[in-house]
């Protein structure tokens, strides 16, 4: 399908246009149980379900990686773009992946196997994700970017996507992402999660 | 001269004192056992301070909503401000109460915007968490909430009036008021809001001792409201021109 | 059908401030005045300390025939308009006096003379591009006067800073001279002010107490302020607060020559066929009414001032009442008072039983108190930083990014910082333009028939410059104060609907770009005088009410002195 090639491209563009020397980066392949570039987000990722966050996998990460950081913006809203759904960072170099559904409440603890990972804030203020909210019938594509940092940070929480950018540029030694796409249809409310 | 004037008005009123206030206090909402906590913080100071609000659960007397509307706002009120470790909420402060009373009065220009928008809430829950909000968990019920504060609730087709947000915003501020406002309007029962806020209450007048007493913390917390005194009008100029008046609305 | 009623000697439309305060003069003169008031008397009883009521409710606003007739607004002639449901004015005996702040300040000597002022000093190459500013017709000095009288009149407080040339350091040493200090002492401060002025003087500038129309201890028969923390937008329950339904208007009452007829809401002004205006026409309820005068005085707000003239259109005046030159809703503006500047401190600062007019001030980046040579605007900002807090509001405030806005977080944020916060008040030199005016709205109307007024404009460059200037010392001040978190506001674009507006029937000698002569009667209608902010031409940096006070008494007593000229035409 034609569409499909469209994310990739669009992905490839913004790494650009966000981090300085693209190609310099080692590459980090990443994926979810539920998501893939390309595809449409399940629901449960989204207001339309529980709009809990998606659980992440990477692999292939730098040998030096000592941390790691998340971001998921899309480059489609946002004034100036990208609007920003999700920052988590501070999560430790030996962690594979982000298990589903981290915690919506600033006190709550994080999963052990990232302990010590946080959350920045969003583009609606708050320090948790919040899944695809376009408007009624148009398309966006959601870029989740897995950052490896050859540093151990120890950032404050609640940083914004440009704070955290601010804070990692010259750690950044590796990226790699994975572009789901969400459409909101209308409500159907025969076909409840 | 205005020193004497201020003496006088004080001590009456003190005569009158925490009757009034406690009467003031009426109709709190209901009152769970899970959240029927002991006093908030700083309510050991004043003794003589009603309590009612945790110790004699009255049964809801709605004058507008109806009783799945009221539930649906009540466990809405119950997420905003939540009975918790640091003291009552909402829902003990009677905030529902002060809505419904004012859907009656001031507010009933809104009346038919949450009928329709408590049923887009609901039609909402049900799509996205597979239940009508009162049923949803704590944690879902936050999510929904965040949704609908954010507008992200809004292109869900549910039918809000206008943005999801719009409608979060109405219904929090109705909360705020019902919690931080003068409990002649029916809300803020037992004075928990002003608690939470460590305000040291309506006064009549302050002089620099006070002030100074306040900076230094050593003010004990005045707890009535503004209509116990007998020196003011509570029906506007407008309800005046148009002839009786029942409560603040 | 309209009832004629008896003529008399004046007649004044609206009892605010202005023309609350124009009465008595006349009356004192011997002259019989009839006042017809919109609204109607409240008292002390009116005045509950009740945040829902008078905050959260806007009453006693609510209540108003303002709230029929707002004005439509717009940045620019392009872009599209908007009609809010409320009024921030007051319709009653005393007009807004019942629910304003109070402070009571004099204009600076440079907002008099800004043209020649700034051309001397910079160049005239420094006045914005687009400004139809001018200088006054006359000079502070002229006014000084006046000033004076209406702060014993009424009764202001405060701290004088130069009298007679002597500069007092706990005044505010960039005044013009004054002739006396003030009738009482300034309104006292709290520890929080103290520390404010401290950190002032610690930056090298000099903070001072405001003035305010609001006693600080017993004056005449009315008692001192109670500092009981509900005077923003709330009416005084003990009269502390000074407007002129406790203090001209009763006075003048008492000579029994003012008749005051409340709810009279003044529909028309009438002409004869040279121009001259013969009286006015109003509605109570359904009546009409026509009530004939020798001089009219036109004192209902800047917005129903330009929207009276120009509903009043006649043979001889085909485009409103006094507008044959086209000036009737030119050269407006309202004060910048947005651009905001909000702090969290780490430690109480007991606002809770405070008031708006009670707070340190800063005037050292006010007018032309500084060097701009080196700056790209002219004019600047008064530094005010106030003592208001009320539970609904302060439950309402920001958290700063440090906690969502509700829940147990949230709950746990505001029961620590409730009394933490601070905001700025910050007012600034406002100029008028070419592109910025007032006109009848083409499409919306009141309930009685009549077009809205429509306000276009739009701060310009000049006044961003001076808010993004003002922010800046702002945010020096907090930080110097100790304060954790500091935030701003934008900087501001379309000016809306104000407390504060300016201009519409601007007064100056030349009668092709004023409405009003220098005594404050219209240059094509000699019986007509115009009291309120709307004669203005420039803003200064601070509130109006105590120089439209002033003005309104030098022109009650022009007429006074010149009874049979102006009204004998
Ligand atoms: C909340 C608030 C705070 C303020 N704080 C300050 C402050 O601290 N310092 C300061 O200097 N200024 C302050 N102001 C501004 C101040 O109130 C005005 O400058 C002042 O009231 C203007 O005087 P005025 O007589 O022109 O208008 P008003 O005082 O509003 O009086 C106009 C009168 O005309 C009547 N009227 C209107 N239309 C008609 C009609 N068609 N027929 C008959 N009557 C009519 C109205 O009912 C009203 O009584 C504040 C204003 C507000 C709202």
């Amino acid at each position: 399908m034609k569409s499909r090639s469209v994310p990739i491209l669009v992905a490839a563009m913004l790494v650009g246009a966000n981090i300085v020397h693209a190609q310099e980066y080692h590459p980090i392949i990443v994926e979810s149980p539920g998501m893939q570039t390309g595809q449409t987000m399940p629901r449960d990722y989204t207001p339309d379900g529980r709009n809990i966050s998606p659980p992440l996998e990477w692999r292939n990460l730098p040998e030096d990686t000592r941390q790691i950081a998340v971001v998921c913006e899309d480059h489609g809203a946002g004034n100036p773009p990208p609007w920003v759904h999700w920052v988590v960072y501070n999560i430790p170099g030996t962690a594979t992946g982000l298990p589903e559904n981290l915690p919506i409440y600033a006190n709550a603890p994080m999963p052990a196997e990232i302990a010590g990972a946080v959350q920045g804030e969003n583009g609606w203020g708050r320090s948790i994700y919040r899944g695809p909210a376009p408007p009624l019938g148009q398309l966006h594509n959601y870029n989740f970017f897995v950052y490896a940092l050859d540093a151990e940070l120890d950032l404050p929480p609640g940083l914004t996507q440009q704070e955290l950018m601010e804070r990692i540029e010259g750690h950044v030694i590796g990226r790699g992402a994975i572009v789901p796409f969400y459409r909101r249809g209308p409500m159907d409310t025969a076909s409840a999660p | 001269m205005a020193e004497d004037q201020r003496r006088t008005i004080s001590r009456r009123d003190l005569l009158k004192g925490v009757g009034a206030a406690g009467a003031a206090a009426i109709l709190p909402g209901k009152v769970d056992e899970g959240s029927a906590q002991p006093a908030s913080p700083g309510a050991g100071t004043d003794p003589g301070r009603a309590r009612s609000f945790a110790e004699v659960p009255r049964p809801r007397r709605l004058e507008n909503l109806t009783a799945d509307e009221a539930d649906t706002l009540e466990a809405i009120m119950a997420r905003l401000i939540p009975a918790d470790d640091l003291g009552p909420g909402a829902v003990e402060a009677g905030a529902l109460n002060y809505l419904d009373r004012a859907l009656g009065g001031f507010l009933a220009g809104e009346r038919e915007e949450y009928g329709l928008n408590l049923a887009a809430l609901d039609r909402y829950c049900l799509s996205s968490r597979g239940a009508p909000f009162v049923e949803l968990s704590t944690t879902d019920q936050d999510s929904v909430l965040i949704d609908l504060e954010g507008g992200s609730a809004t292109g869900s087709g549910a039918g809000f009036t206008g943005s999801s947000a719009s409608f979060f915003a109405m219904v929090k501020g109705h909360t705020w008021q019902g919690m931080f406002g003068d409990p002649y309007y029916g809300g803020n029962a037992g004075f928990i809001g002003w608690d939470l806020l460590r305000y040291p209450g309506v006064r009549l007048g302050v002089s620099a001792a006070d002030q100074q007493r306040l900076e230094a913390g050593e003010l004990l917390p005045e707890r009535r409201s503004a209509y116990d005194s007998e020196m003011f009008e509570k029906a506007t100029a407008m309800q005046r021109a148009q002839g009786g008046v029942e409560h603040g609305d | 059908m309209a009832t004629r009623l008896p003529g008399t000697d004046v007649v004044v439309v609206g009892l605010g401030a202005a023309g609350g305060v124009a009465v008595l003069p006349l009356v004192d003169a011997g002259i019989e005045v009839i006042g017809l008031e919109a609204g109607t008397w409240l008292t002390r009883r009116d005045f509950a300390p009740d945040e829902i009521r008078n905050n959260v409710r806007d009453w006693p606003m609510a209540v108003q025939k303002a709230n029929l007739e707002v004005p439509t607004t717009r940045a620019t002639p392009d872009s599209p308009s908007f009609r809010g449901s409320s009024h921030p004015m007051m319709n009653a005996v005393g007009g807004t006096t019942l629910h304003y702040w109070a402070q009571a300040w004099r204009l600076n000597p440079w907002d008099f003379k800004v043209v020649s002022e700034t051309t001397r000093r910079y160049g005239s190459s420094r006045l914005p591009a687009g400004t139809t500013v001018e200088d006054w017709p006359f000079d502070y000095d002229e006014l000084e006067p006046y000033y004076d009288r209406i702060e014993y009149e009424i009764g202001v407080s405060g701290q004088a800073g130069n009298v007679a040339g002597n500069v007092d350091e706990r005044g505010n040493r960039f005044e013009g001279l004054r002739a006396r200090e003030y009738p009482m002492p300034p309104l006292r401060w709290t520890g929080f002010h103290e520390r404010m002025a401290d950190a002032a003087r610690d930056l090298g500038w000099h903070p001072f107490p405001g003035p305010a129309l609001i006693n600080s201890q017993a004056y005449g028969d009315r008692a001192g302020c109670v500092y009981h923390g509900f005077c923003n937008s709330g009416g005084c329950h003990v009269d502390a607060k000074a407007g002129p339904h406790t203090t001209t208007i009763p006075r003048a009452l008492e000579t029994g020559r003012l008749t005051v007829i409340t709810r009279a809401h003044v529909i028309g002004i009438d002409a004869d066929r040279s121009g001259r205006a013969t009286g006015v026409r109003y509605v109570v309820g359904s009546e009409e009414f026509i009530q004939p005068a020798q001089v009219v005085l036109l004192a209902s707000y800047t917005y129903e001032n330009v929207r009276l003239l120009r509903l009043a259109s006649s043979h001889v005046y085909p485009n409103g009442f006094a507008n044959n030159g086209g000036q009737v809703g030119r050269h407006y503006f309202s004060h910048h008072q947005g651009a905001p500047v909000s702090a969290l401190f780490p430690f109480d600062i007991s606002a809770w039983y405070g008031l708006p007019a009670q707070g340190v001030a800063v005037d050292d980046f006010a007018d032309d108190n500084f060097d701009h040579s080196s700056l790209d605007f002219i004019g600047g900002g008064n530094l005010w930083a106030m003592s208001d807090r009320r539970p609904i509001s302060a439950a309402n405030g920001s958290t700063f990014g440090r906690a969502p806005s509700w829940g147990s977080e949230w709950k746990r944020y505001i029961h620590e910082n409730a009394d933490r916060s601070h905001g700025s008040y910050i007012q600034k030199t406002t100029l008028p333009y070419e592109t910025n005016y007032l006109d009848l709205d083409p499409v919306e109307r009141d309930p009685l028939g009549f077009p809205v007024l429509r306000v276009t404009a739009q701060y310009k460059q000049n006044e961003l410059a001076i808010a993004d200037f003002m922010q800046d010392r702002m945010e020096e001040w907090y930080r110097a104060t100790g304060a954790t978190e500091v935030s701003r506001g934008g900087l501001g674009n379309a000016m809306g609907l104000s407390t504060h507006a300016f201009g519409g029937t601007r007064m100056g000698d030349d009668p092709s770009a004023n409405v009003v002569d220098r005594w404050g009667f219209a240059h094509e209608a000699p019986n007509l005088g115009i009291l309120g902010a709307s004669v203005m031409g420039t803003s200064g940096a601070h509130n109006p009410t105590l120089t439209v006070q002033a003005l309104t008494w030098r022109t009650a007593e022009h007429l006074v002195k010149n009874w049979s000229s102006i009204a004998g035409g």
